[in-house]
């Protein structure tokens, strides 16, 4: 039950940046984990984690070039992972005080004794180390003027304006920036504290023409300012893939060769990714379970998660329980690889955690991709559309689409209608269907327009055949 | 300030009750609301919150944690016409705080224009069905629960060779006070029992199976709502679907079985009439107030005093009551769903539909639990009705496009319709339609009306919210059903 309304914003695991509070406490985020580890072990726990996060916050959304919602704010809180005799238990909270921690230790102890044993219940040894610089940390948005993101989401908003006369209504159009320190620390030692910094603008036009409106939204997210596209440039974009869905109609159901484009390619692949999920894979719960080392998709096919990719969205120096971060080839020239796992995923598997480990500090940490991407292959993305005599080429998409449990993928479909290899109409209320093994075969062009806008990017990718559901 | 607590104080001795006391003290709150508009705004807002959460994991047939947490913290909103300055803090010092009321008044850019109303409390009735709250009981029986829905699912079926589940639930207390002298206290509970069943076939085939309920209700909800109960049908749609077949593709009549279905009208429509659209004019429906948009058979409502449901509020997140709201009558549009600020600049009134994930986050007009009235047709005659058609017995999720009112919601479970009678199930199906082109193609609406089990989540602009949904059985001529089959 999701609105297509949604804008990206860093999925951000809440928790404060603010100095006066550090130092009323007088200690460091690692000193509050290391703390709170000699608290659980007082407490009874053989091994002990603490993963504590801070963050700072602020947004500006524009409506007819006003304000139309500032919002700022810091926060930060810690997760605590205990282990009893082989039992695990979790405890989270806000209160940092001596008082608070303490009783945070005794809870999650308590917690413990109420689960079942598991010989996978255990934290990693070896732990990553925090980078000696400062990465992708920019203190350009540490600093950054409150101004700036008014400017931009102004300069975004009348861009699509301005981009063409249907464009007369926004859902809404913003720029915001967000700041993160975290740290982990256990019974095993730390890796220390990781910064990460994020500046992002959207814009999402509503086009309408005849009594039809059509939505678009485009958007930017870097590490750094100065890599953040232009304001101008993301408003123009969005404009025009709201206008060109004008006069959107069905097309009959048939069969028909199906690209995507870079977003949406960018989806498929973060679908896809849940199917390497070691978890998952070990419960025989994934398509691609029984397929590692076999060829699962032409040779043109190289998926990849990098967690130490320089200037990507997700990129860290340890994961969620402090492993080394890693770059991990799952799919290499259409051979499956590598599936992704956490510390008690491998254990139980009888496999090496890949610092696959995600999780903010009101969670336990979950397997998860960090910057997940598809090769950039040698088709221009032009060609791509001029091979195809009749089919469809897909922009937006409505659902979940893929189950990587069954293999099977349906998804509510938008685009493009492409005849003789051009773009001729577009088309909505349309689906796209298929197998989920068969498509991956049936890639047959991957484009050169690989794009880093999110922590998943692929480029235009094109499937042989898929089932169009329409009239 | 003393209004408030003198109308407290009023309330607990007509009550006999002693209230617990306020999560923030009345003072305090009251001089937030001033900082909050001493630079102009027309409207200041507190709203605290103390959230305790309890998860019960399970996996492979052992309980893999129990996790519990606490959070409470203070959102503070500034109004100026249509400009919202929204601020947080989960530090409760009052410093700290009257730095976020600062923060959110910055918003406006003046002098004080408007003065604090004395604050009066506003009696509430209660929609909830819980006692005891959820968080205080004990974790064992949470625990105990999870591990007889597992137990039921494995015992169903030697096929069926993993079950995941969880349960969950949340004490929420909230207190939320604004400058027009509203305020309100509710304590908000919420309780969620969910299985996954995956059932293996041949030829390494698997289909799975999902069932749980909850809402707002108390522990012994599931004295009734057994655990092993709940097992049984998950076990049972991840068997009942091996072998399945590919959806036929294409335009088809679909009959829809009663309950979570209601996804269908919380899709369809629930979403484009909430306000904030309709204001911004950005969906579909903005403008056709009186019009019609739907077939004669078609009443939808949306009740947040539903007894226990998982939407229901005694309050919403800005202090106004919950409400029960006809949107479509007999097929024709007749209202929208307000949060305080779209029904100010529009000249309408709240419905009691302003909602938010958390203190971290402003108010959004949202539905509560969203239903299709009852019609006359039984069950067996709408199936029996059908020449050729597809069954849809369960639901997975749905999204929509506001804007062109293109919706999905995919079907988890279905069979074909033959000749009156429900054959063969298939697999991957999945329905998209327009709104009002779909609900105009509602031709039957059955007499068996129904809740979801009290499962939904519903999602808009990153915010998560609890919601109900019901749909009696219905049938839908011309809808397209996207699958692989011919």
């Amino acid at each position: 039950m999701d609105t297509s309304s949604n804008v990206r914003k860093p999925r951000a695991a809440k928790a404060g940046v603010e100095a006066s509070r550090a130092a009323k406490a007088g200690t460091s985020l690692s000193d509050t984990c290391e703390q709170l580890v000699k608290l659980s072990t007082r407490a009874g726990a053989d091994d002990a984690e603490a993963f504590a996060e801070r963050s700072r916050e602020s947004s500006v959304k524009v409506r007819d070039g006003e304000v139309e919602e500032l919002q700022q704010a810091t926060s930060r809180g810690v997760g605590l992972r205990v282990f009893v005799g082989g039992r695990l238990g979790f405890a989270y909270g806000t209160d940092f005080g001596k008082d608070g921690m303490r009783k945070l230790a005794e809870l999650a102890v308590a917690l413990a004794r109420g689960a079942a044993k598991d010989a996978s219940n255990v934290l990693p040894r070896k732990l990553g180390r925090a980078a000696d610089s400062e990465g992708d940390y920019d203190p350009a948005i540490e600093h950054i003027d409150p101004a700036w993101k008014l400017g931009a989401a102004r300069a975004a908003e009348k861009a699509a304006r301005a981009a063409h006369p249907d464009v007369r209504k926004f859902d809404s159009t913003g720029a915001g920036d967000y700041l993160s320190h975290h740290a982990v620390a256990s019974t095993h030692g730390s890796p220390g504290e990781a910064r990460a910094s994020y500046a992002y603008v959207y814009c999402s036009p509503v086009a309408e023409r005849d009594g039809q409106l059509q939505t678009a939204s485009w958007s930017d997210m870097r590490r750094r300012l100065a890599l953040l596209e232009s304001p101008g440039l993301v408003g123009r974009i969005a404009a025009e893939r709201a206008v060109r869905m004008l006069g959107a109609r069905k097309v009959k159901t048939q069969k028909v060769p199906v690209i995507f484009d870079p977003q949406m390619a960018a989806g498929f692949i973060g679908g896809l990714s849940e199917a390497v999920n070691g978890n998952l894979v070990f419960k025989k719960s994934s398509f691609l379970g029984d397929k590692l080392g076999k060829r699962i998709a032409p040779g043109h096919v190289t998926i990849t998660d990098d967690a130490t990719l320089g200037g990507g969205i997700a990129t860290r120096p340890f994961d969620g329980e402090g492993v080394a971060s890693q770059r991990t080839p799952i799919i290499e020239e259409g051979v499956l690889r590598s599936f992704l796992y956490d510390t008690a995923t491998a254990r139980k598997a009888k496999a090496r955690s890949t610092g696959s480990a995600q999780r903010g500090w009101s969670s336990l940490p979950s397997i998860g991709t960090s910057n997940l991407f598809l090769e950039r292959g040698t088709s221009a993305p032009a060609d791509i559309i001029k091979g195809v005599k009749r089919g469809l080429y897909v922009t937006a998409m409505l659902g979940r689409g893929a189950d990587v449990v069954t293999g099977d993928y349906s998804r509510g479909a938008n685009g493009l209608w492409i005849e003789d290899g051009e773009l001729v109409y577009p088309v909505q209320e349309i689906t796209v269907a298929g197998n989920l093994l068969e498509m991956l075969m049936g890639i047959d062009a991957v484009g050169t327009d690989l794009d880093f806008r999110s922590s998943t990017a692929a480029p235009t990718i094109r499937f042989a055949e898929m089932m169009v559901s329409g009239t | 300030m003393a209004t408030a607590e003198k109308a407290a104080a009023q309330e607990s001795a007509a009550r006999k009750t002693t209230r617990p006391a306020p999560l923030l003290p009345l003072a305090l709150v009251e001089k937030l609301l001033g900082a909050a508009i001493a630079r102009g705004a027309s409207f200041g807002e507190v709203y605290v919150e103390r959230a305790t959460t309890t998860a019960v994991q399970l996996d492979e047939g052992k309980i893999k944690s129990a996790q519990v947490g606490s959070i409470t913290g203070v959102g503070v909103r500034a109004i100026r016409g249509a400009q919202v300055g929204y601020a947080y803090s989960d530090d409760l010092d009052e410093a700290a705080l009257l730095r976020t009321a600062e923060t959110a008044a910055l918003i406006a850019d003046g002098t004080r224009e408007a003065v604090p109303q004395s604050m009066s409390r506003r009696p509430l009735p209660t929609h909830y069905q819980v006692k005891q709250p959820l968080a205080e009981v004990d974790v064992a029986r949470k625990i105990e629960l999870v591990k007889q829905a597992d137990a039921a699912a494995r015992a169903y079926d030697k096929r069926i060779q993993q079950v995941m589940g969880g349960y969950a639930d949340q004490t929420k207390e909230l207190l939320v006070a604004n400058t027009l002298g509203h305020f309100a206290e509710d304590r908000q509970d919420l309780c969620r029992l969910g299985i996954q069943c995956v059932a293996f076939g041949k030829k390494g085939e698997r289909r799975t199976g999902f069932y749980g309920g909850g809402g707002r209700v108390d522990f012994r909800f599931f004295d009734d709502f057994s655990p092993a109960q709940v097992g049984r049908e998950a076990a049972r749609q991840a068997i009942a679907t091996l072998g399945a077949v590919p959806a036929p593709a294409g335009p088809q009549t679909v009959v829809l079985a009663p309950g979570w279905s209601g996804i269908l009208l919380h899709e369809a429509v629930g979403h484009g009439l909430e306000a904030d659209f309709i204001r911004k004019g950005t969906s579909l429906f903005a403008g056709k107030l009186g019009e019609k948009v739907a077939s004669d058979l078609v009443t939808v409502i949306d009740d947040g005093t539903v007894a226990g449901g998982r939407g229901s509020l005694n309050v919403d997140d800005e202090g106004n009551a919950g409400e029960r709201k006809v949107l479509i009558e007999k097929g024709v549009l007749r209202g929208y769903l307000y949060d305080h600020l779209n029904a100010g600049l529009t000249g309408q009134r709240s419905t009691g539909s302003g909602r938010r994930q958390s203190f971290r986050h402003a108010p959004l007009p949202r539905m509560t639990n969203t239903y299709l009235a009852p019609g006359d047709s039984t069950p067996e005659e709408i199936v029996g009705g059908v020449r050729k058609g597809l069954y849809c017995r369960q639901f997975g999720g749905g999204q929509v496009d506001i804007s062109n009112g293109n919706f999905v919601f995919e079907i988890s479970e279905a069979y074909l319709i033959e000749d009156g009678e429900i054959t063969k199930p298939v697999k991957g199906a999945m329905l998209i339609g327009v709104g009002p082109e779909a609900l105009k193609n509602v031709v039957q609406v059955g007499c068996d009306a129904s809740h979801d089990p009290g499962l939904g989540t519903c999602g808009k602009d990153g915010q998560s919210v609890p919601v109900g949904v019901g749909l009696p059985t219905v049938r839908i001529d011309n809808m397209t059903v996207g699958g692989t089959g011919a």
